[in-house]
């Protein structure tokens, strides 16, 4: 194909191991990876960036355990009769379908929880945030050593349930199921209320820092998207998770006192949990999608070395989705006997979500139009999300209308629209961002070629995955099934297998980017043409950020550079921010 | 305009029988959810098309190598930021308005309506039909008991099939073709949903609630009907047939049959039949394994640990001590249980038969 011949031409030049010999870091000095280098100078480091590296390590790790537990699911339903499910659970058919349920539960709460939550914003935003501002940490660095502790914290509980007999509620925990489930449910749940501050304590910090840490000359309208994105899902964060945090306080309440809350047997409402559940629930999701859109923002932008299109527009958009998350939740609960004029309501207001979405595709397209696009691998995830948050956005259409609603609701149709929006979009955008800050991160390049393998490999095993699902739910197949209908098995055989290769791609994906860090070439300061400020300080960059006090650069003026073929550098003569 | 594009959209899913995106379309609601269905598919259809087709091109006419300036850095167009606010907005109206009018219909039940109940507990279904009394259950155990002979090719789908038919002789959901039927929903213990593909209509069952579906199934045949919202451990297994029958007689004849016991048959018979038919069959094994109730195996005679008001106490397990159980499941707990056990309203018959079938399986 045309493009990816020209494309692979300038990795050549870039696999070359070239010295780096630009001026500016020559005068760095020490790295923030450098420049100390003890056990507790990690442990006890206010450093953002080193925050935010500890953060990665640990997202990347329950990822790979959440991805662990859906391989087990999608190897599992390869057949409707039990097929690794009597290797660990033994002959009785109740117990294998325990351990099926434990399976999916886990899978879903640590991917929703441990993994997308705190991916974007908690990993990347810690440390891109205060570079793209100029600044020289958050607000409150010791707050936010907090809230990784905060996390750690929930990651051990929800480790501690694995090997406490494992929680089988689903990740909804709803009741009377989880009022009842003679499962660990309550340390779960005590480890999403911890993780819940863990996300509170970061949006705090995020708001914070983007209202009174901008640098001189940076106005709200010349923000890198990004930071529009970011401080949008900072608001949510802050006014949701609370209420979670309510909800999973009164469900322990339930389990243990019998407060008759939730419970119908002791007068209480199952239906109610599900409306405090998914008040926080419904924004999550726009926690976690808002940011993975303001990764999509800069990645676009930067890689085709054009303007963004429709600033504004995107950065209303992020608000208004941000504003509308609020008043959707009730859309989750269709067939759940809330009444009829609830239902046409959250309805109507549901598609107002789907408007600013759009939005934003189309302006990322309209980027792309004339633009000297690089088919790198952060590029490939750009566009892979593009395409794959289209039909996660397009297949809630369908769920938003209440007559379709009322036959695709708890089916696998649901399954994959909220995989293409989770995973398809949140975390490939997360993927893309690792690799669009990999070099900033880490001070290396990773291998380019290896790099769109993986990536082509994910894409295609995602879409092979879920594309099935989509028919087999609407054909009626029900979610959360341990075994199924015979008629079933060619859609779930073909999701076991792209799931396999996904799987391909993830592992390619960690086994290059550690290659990197060990033989990697070393990363030039602005290896992609980007304008905000963290291409303005060394890959790493040092401790303090920044040689200096930095100012505001316009980000989007991304014409300004000219390539070094030789260090693989984009520099400027007129470019701001230096020391 | 919205008129014709209803009606050409509905004429899409003319059909039946199953299509490579829907299942067979036999209620009366059928035609409208697949309009509506078809519509947004081709919303989608369209813009995925254009999107994709956008998103190839640019790349193949924009990519460049590392290093060359982008030919234009033009940043925004009014019209074409008004256009793709402005059509989405417009779709997403129509969509609402259809979805909205469809929902509507299949909220609002009619009046004549027959009324069956469908009760969901821990992995069973029971249905009653209120006209004439009878409870018959949703049979999940031996549709998984076919399925498995089926697969593991102890039956041929000749035999499945005729088995199959055995069973919905006296079980499952039954309805008269072209006849408005409201389903109340009802849990006994969590959440289930009934879920019946093929006339589109789900609703929660929610315990302490009474919910309700309505549907005109339009063509007679057997359709699968599945618990679509999650409950533990038989949720897949918790499913069921629907029937429906080719006119009210043939469904009033069923239903003379199914409310009636054999009474020739030796009572340990009857019992299982009961045991069965109530749904004793999803907690109370024969074979010895623990479910959520105590096995029935060895149980006549055994001498029992419960407790009673939060008291312990033993008594061995005759007649009056089953009798209690049935009638008064929550008053004396089994020891190692947590007490889950619904009132299943038994006839005096019923019982008696339930217990000596419990006694036949002492050891």
């Amino acid at each position: 194909m045309k493009p990816d011949d020209k494309a692979s031409a300038g990795s050549d030049l870039s696999s070359q191991e070239v010295e780096q010999t630009s001026q500016e870091t020559k005068i760095s000095g020490p790295s923030y990876l450098t420049v100390t280098n003890t056990l507790t100078s990690w442990m006890f480091t206010l450093d953002h960036k080193r925050i935010g590296l500890m953060y990665l390590v640990g997202v990347l790790s329950m990822f790979l355990l959440g991805g662990v537990f859906a391989l087990l699911v999608r190897t599992e339903l390869f057949s409707p009769i039990p097929l690794i499910t009597p290797l660990f659970a033994g002959d009785d058919a109740g117990a294998q379908a325990d351990l099926y349920n434990q399976w999916f539960t886990t899978h879903g709460a640590i991917m929703v929880f441990l993994v997308i939550i705190p991916g974007v914003p908690a990993a990347l935003g810690n440390f891109v945030l205060p570079l793209l501002l100029g600044a020289k940490d958050v607000a409150f660095p010791r707050l936010n050593l907090g809230s990784f502790y905060l996390w750690m914290c929930g990651a051990a509980f929800f480790v501690y349930v694995l090997f406490s007999g494992g929680v089988d509620t689903g990740w909804t925990f709803y009741t009377p199921y989880s009022t009842s489930s003679p499962t660990a449910v309550i340390p779960a749940v005590v480890g999403v209320f911890i993780l819940g501050f863990s996300s509170i304590f970061t949006g705090l910090n995020f708001i914070v820092t983007i209202h009174k840490m901008r640098p001189k000359g940076m106005t709200w309208f010349n923000m890198p998207l990004f930071l529009w994105a970011t401080y949008s899902t900072a608001v949510i964060q802050v006014l949701a998770t609370p209420v979670l945090g309510i909800t999973l306080l009164l469900l322990i309440l339930e389990r243990t006192l019998g407060i008759g809350i939730f419970d119908p047997q002791n007068g209480g409402d199952p239906v109610l949990y599900q409306h405090f559940f998914w008040f926080y629930s419904h924004p999550a999701v726009y926690i976690m999608i808002i940011p993975a859109m303001g990764v999509i923002s800069e990645i676009i932008a930067v890689h085709s070395h054009k303007r963004i299109f429709g600033y504004r527009y995107i950065a209303y958009s992020s608000v208004a989705i941000a504003i509308f998350s609020f008043i959707v939740w009730g859309h989750h609960m269709f067939t759940s006997g809330q009444s009829t004029m609830m239902n046409i309501i959250f309805s109507g207001i549901t598609f107002s979500v789907g408007i600013p979405s759009a939005i934003k595709v189309f302006n990322w397209i309209a980027t792309m139009y004339k633009g000297s696009i690089n088919l790198n691998t952060s590029m490939l995830y750009g566009i892979s999300f593009i395409f794959l948050f289209t039909i996660g956005g397009l297949t809630g259409l369908f769920l938003g209308v209440l007559s379709i609603d009322t036959h695709l609701h708890d089916t696998y149709f649901v399954v994959a629209h909220f995989h293409y929006v989770m995973m398809g979009s949140a975390l490939i955008a997360f993927v893309g961002g690792l690799h669009h800050w990999w070099p900033k991160m880490t001070g290396r390049m990773f291998n380019e070629f290896w790099g769109r393998i993986a990536c082509t490999l994910v894409f295609i095993g995602f879409n092979l995955t879920f594309i099935p699902q989509f028919v087999m739910g609407s054909l009626g197949m029900p979610r959360r099934y341990y075994s199924y209908e015979d008629k079933f098995q060619i859609y779930h055989q073909l999701s076991t297998i792209g799931s396999y290769v996904m799987a391909v791609g993830f592992f390619l994906t960690a086994f290059y980017l550690i290659q990197s860090l060990v033989s990697g070439k070393k990363a030039p300061m602005n290896p992609w043409g980007g304008n905000s400020l963290e291409w303005h300080t060394p890959s790493p960059p040092p401790l303090e950020n920044f040689h200096g006090v930095p100012s505001a650069t316009d980000p989007y003026e991304l014409d300004q550079f000219d390539y070094d073929p030789v260090t693989g550098n984009y520099s400027s003569q007129s470019s701001k921010g230096l020391a | 305009m919205m008129q014709f594009l209803t009606s050409s959209f509905q004429s899409l899913a003319t059909q039946t029988g199953p299509t490579f995106w829907l299942p067979e379309a036999v209620s009366n609601f059928a035609p409208t959810v697949d309009g509506d269905f078809y519509f947004v598919y081709w919303v989608s259809i369209f813009f995925l098309v254009l999107i994709t087709a956008l998103l190839i091109l640019f790349m193949w006419k924009y990519s460049a190598p590392e290093g060359q300036k982008a030919t234009s850095q033009n940043d925004h167009n009014l019209v074409l930021e008004i256009a793709w606010t402005g059509i989405p907005v417009i779709l997403s109206l129509m969509m609402f308005w259809y979805g909205y009018k469809g929902y509507v219909a299949m909220a609002t039940p009619p009046a004549n309506a027959m009324v069956i109940t469908a009760e969901a507990a821990k992995w069973s279904w029971n249905f009653s039909y209120p006209a004439s009394g009878t409870v018959v259950s949703g049979a999940s155990e031996d549709f998984n008991e076919i399925r498995n002979a089926l697969r593991s090719g102890e039956l041929t789908a000749e035999q499945a099939a005729e088995r199959e038919a055995k069973v919905l002789e006296k079980a499952g959901l039954h309805v008269p073709v072209n006849t408005p039927v409201q389903v109340n929903v009802l849990a006994a213990d969590v959440l289930h949903s009934l879920f019946i593909p093929a006339f589109r209509v789900k609703k929660d069952c929610v315990p302490g609630r009474i919910g309700q579906l309505w549907f005109e199934a339009t063509e007679p045949g057997v359709y699968s009907l599945y618990c679509s919202e999650y409950c533990g451990q038989g949720h897949s297994a918790m499913h069921s047939k629907v029937v429906v029958h080719p006119s009210q007689e043939d469904f009033d004849k069923w239903l003379a049959v199914a409310a009636s016991y054999d009474e020739t048959l030796p009572f340990t018979e009857l019992g299982e039949i009961v045991w069965k038919r109530k749904g004793c069959v999803s907690c109370h094994s024969l074979d010895g394994a623990m479910k959520t109730g105590p096995t029935w195996k060895g149980l006549f005679g055994s001498e029992r640990k419960y407790t009673e008001n939060g008291t312990l106490g033993s008594a061995i397990a005759d007649e009056s001590y089953i009798e209690e159980s049935i009638r008064y499941p929550m008053k004396k707990i089994s020891d190692g249980y947590t007490g889950q056990m619904p009132v299943v309203k038994l006839t005096d018959k019923e019982i008696l038969w339930v217990t000596e079938f419990i006694k036949s399986l002492r050891q």
